[in-house]
């Protein structure tokens, strides 16, 4: 068994902008963008010293140009960052979407077959050993993310006439539903000219928005309308209708929010709350005033049974809630049962679309199929049928994308799956075969790459992210300053700080304060590894499984 | 799971098929049908063994390890006919035989009562409603025997009595000291829980109502070791039977060379 080794090595602590967006950015482009209208703007002054708005010019933003016809961003990708044009405009593919063939999607790195088998003998048999040379302040000129591979579009004219786009301008920005939302961009971008864009990667933004009223009203104001247009797009309700009726149904809707967008520092004294604390959207035994649908979050269903509330399902991004009983007033007006039958409520924070009655019957019902009365379903079934979605509702798993979920009565405690996952990891396990429990399911402490990561909002750096493609959420070992937010803001527990080491496991310390050197880690759903993950392969009993809990049934 | 085991069951009906036919057609023109059962035999135990190779490599899709479960024991029952067959009978002459044919059995045997062992210990893991994970059993039960010292102690303390104290060192140290009735929880027998029971009785009636708290308290967390107690048994046995079903495989690989490459030589 390998020696644990008691002896210490310094390390200068990493800190916030050891890694800038750009290391090439220099005073005279801060200097350069400080001048632009909507930068001069801001308030320098409301920023704290350790935040300024200069670092923040300096470290959280970069120029980059673009060619004409050079793709910006592509509809489907998870991006943390936004954009505003500089110089220049940009085109916007609003729909049909821009064919996957043609985006030329960055691939992300895996290992090659005698590069997974070589971590046999590679893997350092020490705990949580780095390469410590690594680490410290990014050097101007130093090599770039290659990830951000460049794509042309060469017909651009086709693409034009085949698509319906919209052009942006100066001075405007985008992207920011996506870098703030953590979800994937809702469309392709591409440069109509050869322009000038200021990237700005999203905890910059979140700076910005935090400090300078203007830029949080512009942000919160563009993203209220964004998503809306966005969403009713992709709404099957109303897919039908042109560019015109669609903006004269977002007129008429009402974008509503119940709970924070940075819901994450209420979000573990929530988990202690019952339904009865929740904020209420809708209640049952009220007449519907108007579609309600879920943008973002998730809402809980709830029928009165006895003297308590029954959770029969709860809802997510693209559900909607109470067209039954507004297609039956519509249908049938005199009818006097036209009350809603479920309640609604938050859980944590939710988006939701409130549709007026009087645009359903003018641009929906005509065209659509009597809806199916889904309450009546649901309270159908046995209360025990319930039991593993109202437990997922009340300890927030519905977020979980890629639950571990373990079979109880068919793991026979081998750790075969925590073996598998250390191989894969140089060694170190990262995740816990330990959890909580309901019947003879465990969810055990692995990273589940939530719906809403809400571990990404507190990060300094961006070391946390989510993965171009696929939403994997990952950590950039380089980047952490192991400060711990991550690890604080996820109310699962699955992500750990641990002490790294050198290659000889001598604990790093920081030179100047000698404490120990701190690194987040957590499950990354063996990104780089060929066969995906390792736990799921090798568990011999299929025990292991890693679910959406959206899809997930006993 | 069952449509992967039907599908193997297929595959080793129709493997012990066709060695059956052309051991046939081998005897028929008089030759050596023994070489055909003994290589096949070689090969399916090399192939057994390899699930072993297979948990070290998880790192590469080399199919799931729950498919190569599935094949390892269909494989195993396969193996066990072809041993029959290729012996000719269920138990060999010869001493070298006779050694081949124990590690033989007894891999056979630790293989499949492993198998089940870990199917129904699982299932019984599960019933106890907590989840304790091995390594940190030791750890649990110092925490457990640390608090029950200092409920021993404040009971004491605060009722100036010595009841539940002399109750405690007499009989409760020992159970608290490691994990106990390792056997009877194995063979599925409750002397634990009534133990505790019986312990309880014989000394509850002494106690006065502050006193009863602290006692209640001390069983609480008595009942729980004896929960852990039960994780240490069963998920100790289930670790530990592959520590004899792994070295007799090892062996088995080992002798089973050695016994070709005598037949080879002689062959010369």
């Amino acid at each position: 068994m390998a020696k644990i080794s008691t002896k210490q090595s310094t390390l200068t602590r990493p800190q916030r902008w050891d890694s800038p967006f750009d290391p090439d950015m220099t005073k005279a482009d801060v200097k350069k963008l400080l001048a632009i209208e909507e930068i001069a703007a801001i308030q320098a002054d409301r920023f704290p010293a350790r935040i300024s708005l200069e670092g923040i010019l300096q470290n959280d933003t970069r120029i980059v140009a673009f060619k004409k016809g050079e793709l910006v961003v592509r509809e489907g990708d998870y991006g943390n960052s936004a954009f505003l044009i500089l110089k220049g405009s940009l085109r916007i593919v609003l729909s049909p979407s821009l064919p996957g063939a043609i985006l030329g999607r960055a691939k992300e790195y895996k290992r090659g077959f005698f590069n997974a088998v070589s971590q046999l003998w590679t893997s350092n048999w020490l705990p949580e050993t780095r390469d410590s040379d690594r680490y410290g302040p990014t050097k101007a000129g130093a090599p770039k993310n290659a990830a951000s591979t460049r794509i042309i579009l060469q017909d651009v004219p086709a693409i034009l006439d085949k698509h319906s786009t919209a052009t942006v301008d100066q001075g405007a920005l985008f992207g920011e539903l996506a870098a703030l939302g953590r979800i994937p961009r809702t469309a392709t971008v591409l440069a109509d000219e050869d322009s000038e864009l200021l990237e700005i990667r999203w905890q910059g933004l979140r700076e910005l928005r935090a400090y300078d009223e203007g830029w949080r009203r512009m942000i919160d104001e563009r993203y209220r309308q964004t998503a809306l247009i966005a969403h009713l797009n992709e709404v099957p309700e109303f897919n039908h209708l042109n560019e015109e009726e669609i903006q004269l149904v977002a007129d008429q809707c009402l974008f509503e929010t119940y709970g924070s967008f940075d819901w994450h520092t209420s979000f573990k004294k929530l988990q202690n709350r019952s339904e009865a604390d929740e904020p209420v959207i809708a209640r049952q035994g009220d007449y519907p005033d108007g579609l309600l649908m879920v943008r973002a979050g998730f809402a809980r269903e709830t029928v009165r049974h006895g003297t308590g509330k029954r959770t029969v399902t709860y809802l997510g991004a693209g559900d909607n809630f109470g067209i039954f009983e507004l297609y039956n007033a519509w249908v049938n007006p005199k009818d006097s049962n036209l009350a809603l039958g479920t309640t609604l409520t938050s859980v944590g924070y939710v988006d939701v679309i409130r549709v007026p009655a009087s645009v359903l019957a003018e641009f929906v019902f005509p065209n659509m199929d009597a809806p199916v009365n889904m309450a009546e379903q649901y309270v159908g079934k046995s209360q025990s049928n319930d039991t593993l979605m109202q437990w997922a509702v009340d300890e927030r798993f519905i977020n979980g994308r890629q639950t571990m979920v373990m079979d109880l009565n068919k793991c026979v405690r081998c750790d075969d799956c925590v073996s598998a996952c250390a191989a894969a990891h140089d060694g170190n396990p990262r995740f816990r075969r330990h959890g909580k429990t309901i019947d003879h399911w465990l969810v055990a402490n692995a990273c589940m790459h939530c719906a809403d990561p809400v571990c990404m909002i507190g990060c300094p750096t961006g070391a946390i992210h989510r993965s171009l493609s696929g939403g994997t959420v990952i950590i950039n070992d380089d980047t952490c300053i192991g400060c711990g937010t991550c690890a604080n803001s996820c109310p699962y527990q699955n992500i750990s700080l641990v002490q790294i080491s050198d290659a000889k496991g001598n604990g790093l310390v920081d030179d100047q304060t000698h404490r120990p050197i701190m690194k987040a880690t957590k499950c990354d759903l063996c990104s780089d590894q060929i066969g995906g993950p390792a736990c799921v392969r090798a568990c011999a009993h299929d025990a292991l499984q890693r679910v959406d809990f959206q899809e997930f049934t006993i | 799971m069952a449509n992967r085991y039907l599908f193997a069951c297929v595959v080793a009906v129709i493997t012990a098929g066709t060695v059956l036919y052309m051991i046939g057609q081998m005897e028929l023109n008089l030759a050596k049908s023994e070489i055909l059962s003994g290589y096949t035999l070689l090969g399916l135990i090399v192939f057994l063994g390899a699930f072993n190779l297979r948990k070290k490599l998880s790192m590469l899709p080399l199919l799931k390890a729950s498919t190569w479960l599935v094949f390892h024991v269909v494989g195993g029952l396969l193996c066990i006919f072809l041993f029959w067959v290729h012996t000719a009978s269920v138990w060999p002459e010869g001493n070298y035989e006779i050694a081949l044919s124990i590690i033989f059995y007894l891999v056979f045997f630790t293989g499949i009562g492993g198998f089940f062992i870990q199917k129904s210990n699982a299932i019984k893991l599960t019933e106890t409603g907590i989840e304790v994970i091995y390594e940190r059993i030791p750890a649990e039960l110092s925490e457990i025997r640390e608090r029950s010292e200092a409920i021993a102690l404040e009971c004491t303390e605060t009722t100036s009595s010595d009841t539940v104290a002399n109750h405690y060192i007499a009989t409760l140290v020992w159970y608290f000291k490691r994990p106990r009735f390792y056997w009877p929880t194995l063979l599925g027998r409750g002397n634990a829980k009534t133990w505790l029971r019986n312990n309880q009785a014989s000394v509850r009636r002494y106690l006065n109502e502050e006193e009863t708290g602290y006692f209640n308290q001390l069983v609480e967390l008595a009942e729980l070791k004896q929960l852990i107690d039960e994780h240490y048994t069963l998920q100790d046995i289930n670790k530990k039977w592959l520590l004899v079903h792994l070295p007799l495989s090892v062996g088995l690989l080992i002798i089973s060379f050695w016994h070709l490459l005598l037949v080879e030589v002689f062959a010369i």
